[in-house]
């Protein structure tokens, strides 16, 4: 696990540089030397009074088991969602007034944010779990093209990172 | 699984979880992957039928996940679903202002959508709490 800092919260109190033993902290870009950091030192994340850093897990636990068939309701909301982000989509680009069309836009991403959120909770919750692997796998088998490369890229990367 | 209708937004939001997880190159993948995925055409672009649509999610959808994710305890299908019909709710409530008043209710107002949950919010500045998921006003986006 190495640290990271979020520029967001950062104050500048720079407590980090008085404890990083190996000076990973201290970079002109504000983000940590990953090659530098000490894996799991985390003192830095104790020390900061802004609260500004933290450890990025490497190893994520597979997510808790789902119901069957409210796993199929989440993704049958995830489908709506996703063809109402569609629908919205046309809307935006038939529009007669500029306002219809930045109407149209909004309940579009909002579409989309809800259908992530429901993709989320029918178990497509990170890269690393067996229902993201399995639908990869599915699609490097069914399609092909570029489609096929990235879903079989993607496979070698979720699986590594366990 | 999700048929191909769904898969651009599963793979949107696992880009979205690789970058929280600081997988730059893998968020890439998931993300030109999403775009792969267009899915059919929709059906009529009006915003009656659009309206039509997310009204049956509020009146019909929801409360049925409701009640399935209560017998299954899954917390977060219902933290989901709380959040989903009170965004699906608040995107009626504005289809339904602009039907009545037209360009007029958008004049002089920008559009901001919370990237957390989805709620729309119209005004001159995003909350700074966003009403659903209490997000903070940095998580509002700008619709232009």
């Amino acid at each position: 696990m190495y640290a990271s800092r979020n520029i967001r919260l950062c104050n500048k109190d720079c407590v980090c540089l008085f404890v990083c033993p190996t000076g990973a902290t201290d970079t002109e870009t504000g983000q940590i030397d990953r090659l530098t950091c000490v894996d799991g030192c985390r003192i830095c994340v104790d020390a900061c009074p802004s609260h500004a850093i933290h450890l990025v897990v490497e190893h994520y636990p597979e997510p808790g088991p789902k119901s069957p068939s409210l796993t199929e309701a989440m993704i049958a909301l995830c489908e709506r969602k996703s063809e109402q982000e569609r629908t919205a989509i046309a809307i935006a680009d038939v529009a007669s007034t500029a306002g219809a069309a930045r109407l149209a836009r909004a309940l579009a991403r909002s579409a989309r944010i809800l259908a992530e959120d429901c993709a989320r909770e029918a178990g497509y919750m990170i890269p690393q779990c067996d229902a993201t692997r399995e639908l990869l796998g599915r699609i490097a088998t069914d399609q092909d093209g570029e489609i096929r490369a990235f879903a079989e890229q993607l496979r070698g990367v979720t699986a590594l990172k366990r | 699984m999700p048929d191909t209708t769904g898969l651009s937004a599963v793979f949107s939001n696992l880009s979205k979880a690789a970058d929280k997880q600081q997988l730059f190159d893998t968020a890439e993948r998931f993300s030109k992957l999403s775009t792969l995925f267009p899915g059919a055409g929709p059906g009529e672009p009006t915003i009656e039928s659009l309206r039509a649509e997310v009204a049956r999610d509020v009146e019909r959808d929801y409360p049925a996940l409701q009640a399935a994710g209560t017998e299954a305890s899954d917390r977060g299908v219902l933290r989901a679903v709380k959040w989903g019909e009170k965004v699906t709710t608040a995107q009626r409530a504005l289809i339904d202002r602009y039907t009545a008043k037209g360009d007029q209710l958008l004049d002089e107002k920008k559009l901001f959508v919370c990237e957390a949950c989805g709620f729309i919010f119209l005004g001159d500045e995003p909350p700074e709490i966003c009403p659903v998921c209490k997000a903070p006003s940095a998580r509002f986006s700008t619709v232009k």
